[in-house]
């Protein structure tokens, strides 16, 4: 269990609290109309709302993680949080070989770099 | 303990251990939970195949089904009786005296990271890589002059629509999938407070009974509110009634269920309701062929994970209300917790991007 105090007070009840605040933030976000205040920035409501999300969503993954699965502040801590951090290599390759390949690459790439032409 | 001990005491792998003389895990029972899991999948994928249905994989559905309760019997025969007196350390390196089943627990979290994380991948892929519905929608109708990449009328565009449009649409639609965020938070919450008042060393033995009972069975009414509201949201819909408070007048169609609206995990061909041109009264026809199948496997894969959490905490919240917690064996609440964060966690990045953008 938690040895530390968050601000003075028990770490579970502020990490409660404060994970409850940021989702109510994220579904505020969506649901109400940010256009006004995207376009007087230079955005469009879409990425100011994707900003917002992923803005919120990483503390909260990282608050729950920390606080609540005890990666943060018990004694095998240091090396548990490696254990966790083992995979993301494989996260990273998945992302951006799956996630992020481009979507024509077959027609709109230059012939560099188009299967079969490797050879140049 | 020595090995004279843990041949005296019979080891036996079908359980219940005798923990208290050092009980080796030496339990038959993943590796059948393994294969009762590879049956049942098996069957279940075979039994529905290409949009027909074959009944004749019913019994192996069912053989699959069994080997399962049979090795959660055992199973549970054999954690009933840990006392918690024999946790088994790691002795080797990176892991040296830390308990061996919670290093296991963190690898198999993290195996299922990778499960997970190719599910997001995918759906990366295909928000960027085929055009948003709502985007094609906006270029207006085709002209050959001042529009030539508009749409036509009849004429199908490719793009894609993902459910999170229709749900971030409203509040109404939105409301279960919020609701279902708070109910994991809290229960992430109500899980650690059970393991908190488990491991308490100087509580009275009813008062830590008591406690961890109701945060055990606190946690396990709000898996059981989400996959309940999940059901209402992808089979069954809702009824909005009109609200009148003073300034506030709020009257809103019935939320229809995702699957009523056509988003199916097989949806061809699709016409969303809401592409119709206001000037002219033309319908955009959306050709959508992986509108939602990866919303319901993703969603549907975190879902089945609630579902185990339930399995899980139905057999715990019996233990606590039997009293049988004590500081020593409350590891199990936090092995389970472990498991229990990570679908919350899972959700933390789910919600998001699968409902609201």
């Amino acid at each position: 269990m938690a040895h530390y105090k968050i601000l003075g007070r028990d770490p579970y009840w502020m990490n409660f609290y404060g994970l409850m605040l940021l989702t109510l933030i994220e579904v505020g976000a969506v649901g109400l109309d940010l256009s006004a205040f995207a376009e007087s920035n230079g955005w469009t409501e879409k990425e100011l709302t994707f900003g917002i999300l992923w803005g919120i969503g990483i503390p909260k993954f990282i608050m729950i993680a920390a606080i609540f699965m005890h990666l943060y502040g018990d004694a095998d801590s240091k090396i548990l949080t490696l254990t966790a951090l083992f995979p993301a290599f494989f996260i990273i390759v998945m992302v951006l070989f799956i996630g992020l390949t481009h979507p024509d690459a077959v027609t709109s790439l230059p012939d560099w770099c188009r299967p079969g032409n490797y050879g140049l | 303990m020595n090995d004279h001990d843990d041949h005296y005491h019979h080891i036996e792998p079908w359980g219940p251990h005798d923990w208290g003389h050092g009980a080796p895990h030496n339990s038959f029972s993943p590796f059948f939970l393994s294969l009762g899991v590879a049956v049942f999948l098996f069957a279940f994928a075979q039994a529905w195949e290409y949009g027909t249905y074959n009944p004749g994989h019913i019994p192996a559905i069912l053989v699959g089904l069994g080997i399962i309760g049979f090795s959660m019997f055992i199973w549970w025969r054999q954690d009933i009786s840990f006392d918690g007196s024999y946790e088994p350390l790691s002795t080797g390196t990176p892991f040296r005296k830390i308990e061996i089943r919670k290093v296991s627990v963190w690898v198999f979290l993290m195996s299922e990271m990778m499960v997970f994380t190719s599910l997001f991948s995918t759906y990366m892929r295909y928000r960027l890589g085929i055009s948003n519905c709502n985007t094609v929608f906006e270029r207006g109708m085709f002209d050959p002059v001042t529009n030539p990449t508009g749409w036509q009328e009849g004429v199908a565009v490719t793009c894609f629509e993902p459910a999170s449009h229709l749900i971030a649409s409203s509040w109404w639609h939105l409301a279960p999938g919020a609701i279902n965020t708070f109910a994991l938070i809290i229960s992430s919450f109500t899980v650690v407070q059970a393991l908190r008042y488990a491991k308490m060393p100087d509580l009275d033995h009813d008062v830590r009974t008591k406690k961890v009972f109701r945060y055990l069975a606190s946690t396990w009414a709000l898996a059981i509110i989400f996959l309940t509201l999940k059901m209402v949201e992808w089979f069954v819909g809702f009824y909005v009634p009109e609200i009148h408070l003073g300034p506030i007048h709020i009257h809103e169609h019935d939320i229809i269920s995702l699957v009523n609206e056509g988003y199916t995990i097989n949806a061809d061909h699709y016409q969303h309701h809401s592409y119709v041109d206001h000037d002219t009264g033309a319908h955009m026809v959306a050709d959508i062929q992986v509108s939602a199948s990866l919303f319901y496997v993703t969603t549907g894969t975190h879902g089945a994970h609630v579902a185990g959490g339930i399995i899980g905490l139905s057999y715990m919240t019996y233990k606590a209300w039997k009293g049988l917690y004590t500081p020593l064996n409350a590891v199990s609440i936090e092995y389970f917790g472990l498991y229990w964060h990570f679908v919350d966690l899972i959700w933390v990045l789910v919600f998001p991007f699968f409902y609201l953008y």
